[in-house]
C-alpha cells in the first residue's frame, strides 16, 4: 500500500523510482564487491590508538577512557534530567557540570600538578625567610609597608561601602595581609642597646590597625562621591600587585620546589587523531560563541571606538580563508606577542579556527539581533530594565532563538573545517591517516583510509544537526512564534 | 494640596525638521485619571513616551514624581521602574511564559526573590481575570487576554503611574470590553493614569479630566461634561462629531 502511494503514485513517480533503482544497482555492483571482499579493513585496526589519540602515550589512554566515560555518564544523566517536568534541581546540576566539564577533561588530559603543604610552604618561606633579608632591619620596611597600605585601603573600602560583600573583602584582605607577614612577625627583633627581644608582631598589628582606622575616617569623608566607590573596584586589584612587589621584589635567589605532578603532564602537541580533532572543534565552538556574541553586540554599539573594533576584526577575518588564518597563527601570531608568550602549536589553531568561526558567528547573531522588533525593547525599558538586562534578558535570547539553525550549520562547519589543521603539519584525524597512507606496510589503502574518515565526520556531523532540531523542538521555536 | 505628580511645561520635540510637540504643558495630580484624544499625528503617542523617556524631549522640562528627565541614565531607569506602560500592540516577550513576563521585571530590577514574585504575580493574574493562563506562552492567547496581561505586568512593579498607549486599537471588538474592565478596576482604586484613548465611554466613566491633542499642542482641556456638551474649539467640536457620529 505504501509503496503504491509513494512510489508508483503516478507515471513521473513510477519512472523516477525506476531511475534510482537503477542507479543504486550500479553504484552497489561498482563498490560492494570491494566493500565486503577486497577491502582491507585491517588498516584501521591495527591503527587503532594512532588514528584514536596519535602520539598520546599508549600507556596513558586510559585517562582518555575515563574522560568519555565521564561524558557519557553526564549526557545520559543530562537526558534523563531533561525529562523531568518543571525546573527540577537536577537541571541545574546538569548545567553546572556542562559548564566545570570542559575544565576537568582538559586538566584530566594534560594532566595536572597540584601545590601540597610542602611546595606551598617552601614557596612562602622562599619570599619571607630569604636569608639574605631577614638579618638586616631595614628590610622590615617590606612587611611595614605592605601592612600599612592594605590596612589603609581596607579602611576606606569599609568606610565608603555599607556593602557586606566590600565588608568581607576588606576583612579577608587584613587577615592574609597578616597571614602573608606572619612568618616574618613571629621572628623577635632586637631593641635598643638590652638586648630587649619583642616579637615584630606586637609592632606590625599596630601598624595595621594604624592604617585601618587612618582609612575608615578618609572613606567616611569621600562616601558622597561615586567616582570614588568606582576607583576601588582598580584599586584593589592595583594594591594587590604593588603589596606582592614590595613583598618579594620579585628577585629570584633561592631554589624553590617544584609543585607535585599528580597527572603526567602530556602537553597538546602530542595531542592528535580523533581526539585532536574532537578537543580543536569543541574548543574552538566553546570559545568562539561568546566572543562571537560579543562581536556581534560590539557591532551595533553606539560606542564608536568598540563598533569600528568590531566591525574591523569581523571584516578582516571573513575577508581572509580559514586556511591563510590557521598559516598566520602559526607563523605570525609569535610576532606579536612577547618573547616569553610561547603557544605550542596545537594552542595557536585553536585560537585561529576560534577567532575565524567567532568572527562568522558574530554576523549570523547580527542577523538575530535585527528581526527582534524594537518594540520589545521599548516594552522591556518601559519596565525599568537597564540596557545591560534588556540585552540580556529580552533581546538576545529571541535572538539566538532565531538564528539556532544557523549557528549549529556554522558548527557543523566548524567541525568539518578542523581537517584543514592537517595542512599546517597538525596531525588530527585526517593527518594521522595521511601519514598512515604513506607507510610501506598498508601502501594501497587508500580508500579504505578516506571512507572511514567520510565516515567518521558523516557520524558527528549528522549527529550535530540532529541535536540541533531536537533543541529547536525544546525550545518551542516555532510553535511560540 | 499635594505638589502634582507630573509636571510639564513647555515640552518639544522635533523629529528632524518636523515639529512633533510644540510646547506642551500639563500638571497631574495623584491619582488622576486623564484620557488625551486627537487624531492621529497629533503628537499623543510622543507626549506619553517622553514621560518614561522612551522618546527624548529637546526643550522643556518633565518632572515625574520630583525626578526632573534629563540626560543623567541613572535617573531614567529609576523613573521608569515607577512608570507602567501598556502599548497598543501589547509587546509581551514571546519566548518567556505568561509568569515569566510578569516577574521578569521585579526579579531583576526590584531584586526581589523568585517566591515573592510569582505570588504577587498570580494576585495580579486574578486580579485581571486569567489566573489558569499563568503557565502558557504569549502567542497561546487571545489578544485581550494578551493585554490583561501586558497591564499586569506594568502592575507587578508596583508603579506610581500607569500609561496606556492606545490599549484597545488592536483588540478585536469583542475583546475591548474585558481590557476596559481592567482599566476601570484600576481607576477606581487610585491609579495615576494617562489613557490615550478613543473610547469615550470609558473617558466618561472614570475620567478627571480630557485633553484634546491636535498637530502637536494641547487645543483643549477640561472635565468629560465640559469636553462632551460644550466644546469650546470648533476643531474639537469636529473631531469629536467624527468619532461619535454613530
Amino acid at each position: 500500500m505504501w509503496a503504491r502511494q509513494n512510489l508508483f503514485g503516478s507515471w513521473l513517480n513510477t519512472l523516477l523510482t525506476a531511475l534510482s533503482v537503477g542507479l543504486v544497482y550500479l553504484v552497489a555492483r561498482g563498490s560492494l564487491p570491494w566493500l565486503l571482499s577486497e577491502a582491507k579493513w585491517a588498516v584501521i585496526g591495527r591503527n587503532f590508538g594512532v588514528i584514536g589519540w596519535g602520539r598520546y602515550p599508549n600507556d596513558q589512554a586510559w585517562r582518555l577512557g575515563i574522560g568519555l566515560a565521564l561524558l557519557l555518564i553526564l549526557g545520559v544523566f543530562s537526558w534523563w534530567a531533561w525529562r523531568l517536568p518543571g525546573q527540577s534541581p537536577a537541571r541545574r546540576f546538569v548545567s553546572v557540570g556542562w559548564l566545570v566539564s570542559p575544565v576537568i577533561l582538559f586538566l584530566l588530559l594534560r594532566g595536572l600538578t597540584l601545590p601540597t603543604p610542602v611546595t606551598i610552604s617552601n614557596n612562602l618561606g622562599y619570599y619571607l625567610f630569604r636569608p639574605e633579608v631577614l638579618p638586616l632591619l631595614e628590610e622590615d620596611w617590606r612587611a611595614i609597608a605592605s601592612l600599612l597600605i592594605v590596612g589603609l585601603l581596607a579602611g576606606i573600602t569599609w568606610g565608603l561601602s555599607p556593602r557586606r560583600a566590600n565588608r568581607i573583602l576588606a576583612i579577608v584582605a587584613c587577615l592574609a595581609i597578616l597571614g602573608l607577614c606572619l612568618p616574618l612577625g613571629l621572628q623577635a627583633q632586637q631593641l635598643g642597646d638590652q638586648g630587649l627581644r619583642v616579637p615584630r608582631l606586637v609592632i606590625m598589628i599596630p601598624i595595621l590597625g594604624l592604617g585601618l582606622l587612618f582609612g575608615r575616617s578618609a572613606g567616611g569623608s569621600l562616601v558622597t562621591l561615586r567616582a570614588a566607590r568606582c576607583a576601588l573596584l582598580v584599586a584593589w586589584p592595583g594594591t594587590a600587585a604593588i603589596v606582592m612587589v614590595i613583598l618579594t621584589s620579585f628577585d629570584v635567589g633561592v631554589e624553590r620546589v617544584a609543585p607535585a605532578e599528580v597527572l603526567l603532564k602530556v602537553e597538546p602537541p602530542l595531542w592528535g587523531g580523533i581526539l585532536l580533532t574532537l578537543v580543536l572543534s569543541t574548543v574552538s565552538i566553546l570559545f568562539s560563541f561568546p566572543i562571537g556574541v560579543l562581536l556581534a553586540l560590539g557591532r551595533r554599539s553606539r560606542l564608536p571606538v568598540v563598533k569600528a573594533v568590531s566591525v574591523l576584526f569581523i571584516e578582516i577575518v571573513r575577508g581572509v580563508p580559514l586556511i591563510t588564518i590557521l598559516f598566520m597563527a602559526q607563523v605570525m601570531l609569535p610576532l606579536f606577542l612577547p618573547l616569553e608568550w610561547t603557544f605550542d602549536r596545537v594552542i595557536r589553531a585553536m585560537a585561529g579556527m576560534t577567532f575565524f568561526t567567532a568572527a562568522y558567528l558574530a554576523e549570523i547573531v547580527r542577523g538575530g539581533l535585527q528581526i527582534v522588533p524594537h518594540e520589545q525593547v521599548e516594552a522591556a525599558r518601559s519596565l525599568g530594565l537597564s540596557e545591560l538586562f534588556v540585552t540580556g534578558l529580552v533581546v538576545l535570547p529571541q535572538a539566538l532563538r532565531a538564528v539556532i539553525p544557523a549557528i549549529m550549520g556554522q558548527f557543523v562547519s566548524v567541525f568539518k573545517d578542523t581537517s584543514l589543521v592537517a595542512i599546517v603539519g597538525l596531525l588530527d584525524l585526517l593527518g594521522i591517516l595521511q601519514s598512515i597512507i604513506k607507510q610501506r606496510e598498508f601502501l594501497g589503502t587508500v580508500r579504505e583510509v578516506y571512507l572511514f574518515a567520510g565516515l567518521f565526520y558523516f557520524i558527528i556531523s549528522y549527529g550535530m544537526s540532529h541535536a540541533s532540531r531536537r533543541l529547536e523542538a525544546s525550545l518551542g521555536v516555532s510553535d511560540r512564534f | 494640596m499635594t505638589e502634582p505628580i507630573i509636571v510639564c511645561r513647555d515640552v518639544h520635540k522635533w523629529y528632524g525638521h518636523f515639529e512633533a510637540l510644540r510646547g506642551v504643558s500639563m500638571e497631574v495630580e495623584r491619582g488622576e485619571v486623564i484620557v488625551i484624544f486627537g487624531p492621529s499625528g497629533s503628537g499623543k503617542s510622543t507626549f506619553i513616551r517622553t514621560i518614561n523617556r522612551l522618546e527624548e524631549h529637546q526643550q522643556g522640562q518633565i518632572i515625574v514624581d520630583g525626578i526632573e528627565l534629563t540626560y543623567d541614565v541613572r535617573n531614567i531607569a529609576a523613573v521608569r521602574s515607577e512608570i507602567g506602560m501598556v502599548f497598543q500592540q501589547f509587546n509581551l516577550f514571546p519566548h518567556l511564559s505568561v509568569l515569566q513576563n510578569i516577574t521578569l521585571a521585579p526579579i531583576w530590577v526590584r531584586k526581589w526573590p523568585k517566591e515573592k514574585a510569582e505570588e504577587v504575580a498570580f494576585q495580579l493574574l486574578r486580579r485581571v481575570g486569567i489566573p489558569e493562563q499563568a503557565r502558557k506562552y504569549p502567542g497561546q492567547l487571545s489578544g485581550g487576554q494578551q493585554q490583561r496581561v501586558a497591564i499586569a505586568r506594568a502592575l507587578a512593579m508596583q508603579p506610581k503611574i500607569m500609561l496606556f498607549d492606545e490599549p484597545t486599537s488592536a483588540l478585536d471588538p469583542e475583546m475591548i470590553k474585558e481590557v476596559l474592565d481592567v482599566m476601570i478596576e484600576l481607576a477606581t482604586s487610585g491609579m495615576t493614569m494617562l489613557v490615550i484613548t478613543h473610547e469615550m465611554g470609558f473617558a466618561r466613566a472614570v475620567a478627571r479630566r480630557m485633553f484634546f491633542f491636535d498637530e502637536g499642542l494641547v487645543v483643549e482641556s477640561g472635565t468629560p461634561d465640559e469636553i462632551f456638551s460644550t466644546p469650546k474649539e470648533e476643531r474639537t467640536k469636529l473631531f469629536l462629531s467624527q468619532i461619535l457620529v454613530h
